[in-house]
């Protein structure tokens, strides 16, 4: 890890001395102890308050989008930053000349309090980034897992065991937005929940309100979520919001083979194509 | 003529009499919509339970419209498209379908009982499947009983029996709530179905 | 006066049975002013809850009138005002000093607010100064003392001995009379506390002054998401957005939590949105904290809870940025201005 940081520092002071990037994004030491907090720096000589450990819990993919417009930027990306690089390329949110990507492979972070592995990380399939311009540190052998096992679980359940459960969810919530604003895949220029003349979302705070908010997002998100499990760490309440993407990402592989999101610019579009030999249940 | 039979409609709630939902079934215009006329044409008989609401295309059914539904008073929500093959925009219910493959299994997921959403394809022919969908949808409905999740609806908790007063004191006309008044009369669906 | 810590559940089903009881528990994987009921374990020992007590004076949605036909067709609007007697029991001092902040915006300046006033009427606040204190709580360097809550009606010191028990208003006076036979004589023993997490406010105020145009605030802006987390968890932010539903002949007009944090927060008609970007919006909520509110009221908006410094999703620490603002150089942004006046 130290290795890493170095190498990181090192590298992101070149790229910016030589012009070739305008800023770098990766992450900083935090106030309290295992702590960072995302960087961007611009200058060269700030290259070394570059850090990299296992408490880099951010991901990076959704601030290049935001610092889109100053130029090319160079980004910090572990697996799942970098799916997020390319779902937002797929999307047309992002050309791949304005971002240079250096590869980090991950070994997984730690919450700063329990010094436990994050949820998002014990979860995670791509360690390694799937796309990048240079590589820093040594290739990680990827994990063997069944992403699906707690959708599984609860799909076992019966019917209002999961109502209960998930009205237990939206009740906490309390629609702050960050899982929309971490999300590399949200980029709506205008989220429907802004759209206040329209109506869409309602003010009140109540769980068939939240759920309106939630489900909606699942739904919009759920054929391009690259897995990053950003919305689920950022979330101040701590709801487990990739229990209902990854329903959607199961569901959709079942029936239409999407696949996986963010593996390569190309992308997968399952509910913006159509075959006519899709399984029928309708008629 | 009434259009509609108020107290029906609204749905006896307060666990007094008999449940009737209220359904809300989107239409396209191009098949399900001409299927309900000749329905209402054939004097075919159905529950008045049921809201027909025209859209151009069983695509044009945003799954946000199926939740607001729910959180609005509808007890249970039918889609009904052109059959695979058949879309007047050749493509809109493929899409549609996929789409609400994905979107029917998500709302099971998230707690809502199977059966209060459903989608089916019916053509502009099938009258007798139409009627026979609206009835099948409808006794599936009073089956699962009144959707309990209104607190969206704030008014819910007062409204019901407000409702019912302010549609008694509205009388027969229907222009408040016309779209549905005037989908329900475009079927013949006036035929005293309450009675 | 002294309540030993065995007769605490009979005082709390006492309070119970005449006032809704809201006492800071463990409910589930979430912190939270539970409303209790008997057999509920507050917990006094974990610092603060993860959301404030805010909502029980502001509720995230308040309902302020109903409107529309009655049978006879006749229009009506009826004001709704709810409030209960309610008790908010083992509050600490971070979050009464809250509820000051909130009373000088809904009480004071010549406007009452209608809603929150009857609220606040029958609020009972019995604070519990703190036991311990989190990594990230920051009160005493914001004026206030983890030690005592001057503001309460009521404050508990925790102690061995159990729970001295001192009323500070008339209010507070009133209740203890009632509380009597559960109250002994005695004082409890504690250490005072004191937080780990220290700022200097120093001159921060009089710097902000200077500071509207400095370019410190796009630095700190950039990580920000604009999500509305810090204003949601903030005990102080009161913030709100007036709607309605409407159905059929009914309609409810409501009040509802809004963030500074979001885009649709300034905009206007025709889409003319002031603080488009986040660098404003990030300015207006620290300014508003630090700044703004002592103009107006006397006071530091920002009560040192230390909320916001855990729920921040990308850390974004109002302690890191007063001290960034306690470094800067209010030249450095004069420059860039006169510069710019200048046209170069």
């Amino acid at each position: 890890m130290s290795d890493i940081q170095t190498t990181l520092r090192t590298r992101a002071a070149e790229l910016l001395s030589s012009g070739e990037v305008v800023e770098v994004i990766g992450w900083t030491a935090g106030r309290f102890d295992n702590q960072t907090t995302p960087a961007f720096i611009t200058k060269a000589e700030d290259a070394e308050s570059l850090v990299f450990n296992e408490y880099c819990v951010n991901t990076t993919s959704k601030f290049s989008l935001m610092e889109r417009g100053l130029g090319k930027v160079a980004v910090c990306v572990r697996g799942c930053d970098s799916r997020g690089i390319n779902r937002m390329i797929t999307d047309n949110q992002l050309k791949r000349e304005e971002v240079h990507l250096i590869g980090i492979p991950c070994t997984g972070m730690k919450d700063r309090k329990t010094g436990e592995e994050l949820l998002k990380c014990r979860e995670c399939s791509y360690r390694n980034p799937v796309v990048y311009d240079e590589l820093i540190g040594e290739s990680v052998t990827e994990p063997e897992l069944n992403r699906f096992d707690a959708v599984e679980k609860l799909e076992a359940m019966d019917q209002a065991e999961r109502a209960a459960f998930f009205d237990s969810v939206y009740e906490r919530c309390i629609r702050c937005y960050a899982c929309r604003e971490v999300c590399p895949v949200c980029t709506c220029k205008s989220c429907f929940v802004d759209q206040l003349a329209a109506g869409w979302q309602g003010k009140r705070s109540n769980v068939a309100e939240n759920k309106f908010y939630g489900l909606t997002r699942v739904f919009h998100v759920g054929d391009r979520c690259v897995e990053c499990g950003e919305c689920q760490r950022a979330c101040p309440m701590d709801l487990p919001l990739m229990l209902l993407n990854r329903k959607m990402i199961k569901d959709l592989d079942l029936l239409f083979e999407a696949g996986e999101a963010g593996l390569d610019a190309e992308g997968t579009n399952p509910l913006g194509t159509y075959d006519v030999n899709d399984v029928e249940e309708f008629m | 003529m009434s259009v509609v039979n108020d107290s029906q409609a609204v749905g006896t709630k307060d666990g007094t009499g008999e449940f009737e939902p209220t359904i809300l079934a989107f239409a396209c215009h191009w098949c399900t919509y001409s299927g309900a006329d000749l329905a209402g044409l054939n004097r075919m008989n159905y529950p008045a339970n049921v809201r027909l609401l025209r859209v151009p295309c069983s695509g044009r059914v945003n799954p946000q419209y199926v939740i607001s539904a729910f959180n609005k008073g509808c007890d249970g929500v039918l889609v009904c498209g052109c059959h695979p093959g058949d879309c007047h925009y050749v493509s809109g219910n493929y899409f549609a379908k996929r789409r609400l493959m994905a979107f029917k299994r998500l709302l099971e997921y998230s707690g809502m009982e199977p059966g209060r959403f459903q989608v089916r394809w019916i053509s502009g022919s099938e009258a007798g499947k139409f009627r026979d969908t609206v009835i099948q949808v409808c006794a599936d409905i009073k089956n699962l009983g009144p959707l309990q999740d209104r607190e969206a609806d704030a008014l819910a908790s007062i409204s019901v029996a407000d409702l019912q007063k302010g549609a008694e004191a509205a009388g027969a006309s229907a222009s408040s709530e016309s779209a549905v008044a005037q989908a329900a009369t475009a079927n013949g669906n006036a035929e005293k179905a309450g009675e | 006066m002294l309540l030993a810590k065995d007769r605490l559940p009979q005082l709390l089903d006492h309070l119970a049975a005449q006032a809704r009881v809201y006492v800071p528990a463990r409910v589930g994987e979430d912190t939270r002013f539970a409303l209790y009921s008997s057999g509920l374990e507050p917990d006094f020992e974990m610092v603060n809850t993860s959301l404030p007590p805010k909502d029980l004076l502001f509720p995230q949605a308040q309902s302020m009138y109903r409107y529309g036909f009655d049978d006879n067709g006749t229009p009506f609007i009826d004001p709704v005002h709810d409030s209960d007697n309610t008790v908010l029991f083992g509050v600490r001092p971070c979050d009464v000093q809250s509820i000051a902040c909130m009373d000088d915006v809904f009480l004071t300046m010549g406007y009452e607010d209608e809603f929150y006033a009857p609220k606040r009427e029958k609020l009972l606040i019995v604070a519990l100064v703190c036991n311990n204190v989190a990594e990230s709580c920051f009160c005493d360097s914001m004026g206030l003392d983890p030690n005592s809550a001057p503001y309460a009606d009521i404050q508990l010191r925790q102690g061995s001995e159990g729970f001295e028990i001192v009323a500070q208003t008339e209010k507070g006076q009133a209740a203890l009379s009632d509380w009597k036979s559960f109250l002994s004589d005695g004082t409890a023993t504690r250490d005072n506390v004191s937080c780990t997490l220290k700022v200097d406010m120093t001159g921060i105020k009089d710097k902000l002054d200077e500071m509207y145009e400095h370019p410190i605030w796009d630095r700190i802006s950039k990580k920000c998401l604009t999500c509305g987390t810090c204003t949601y968890v903030c005990p102080t932010c009161h913030c709100f957005d007036i709607s309605q539903e409407n159905r059929m002949k009914l309609g409810e007009r409501f009040r509802s939590w809004d963030s500074c944090m979001f885009s649709n927060y300034t905009e206007m008609a025709g889409h003319h949105n002031p603080r488009a970007g986040k660098q404003p919006r990030v300015r207006q909520r620290f300014l508003h904290k630090l700044c703004f509110f002592e103009d107006r009221y006397g006071k530091t908006l920002c009560v040192g809870c230390g909320r916001c410094v855990e729920k921040c999703p990308v850390a974004l620490d109002i302690t890191v940025l007063i001290d960034q603002i306690g470094a800067a150089d209010v030249a450095e942004g004069a420059e860039v201005l006169e510069g710019a006046a200048h046209g170069n």
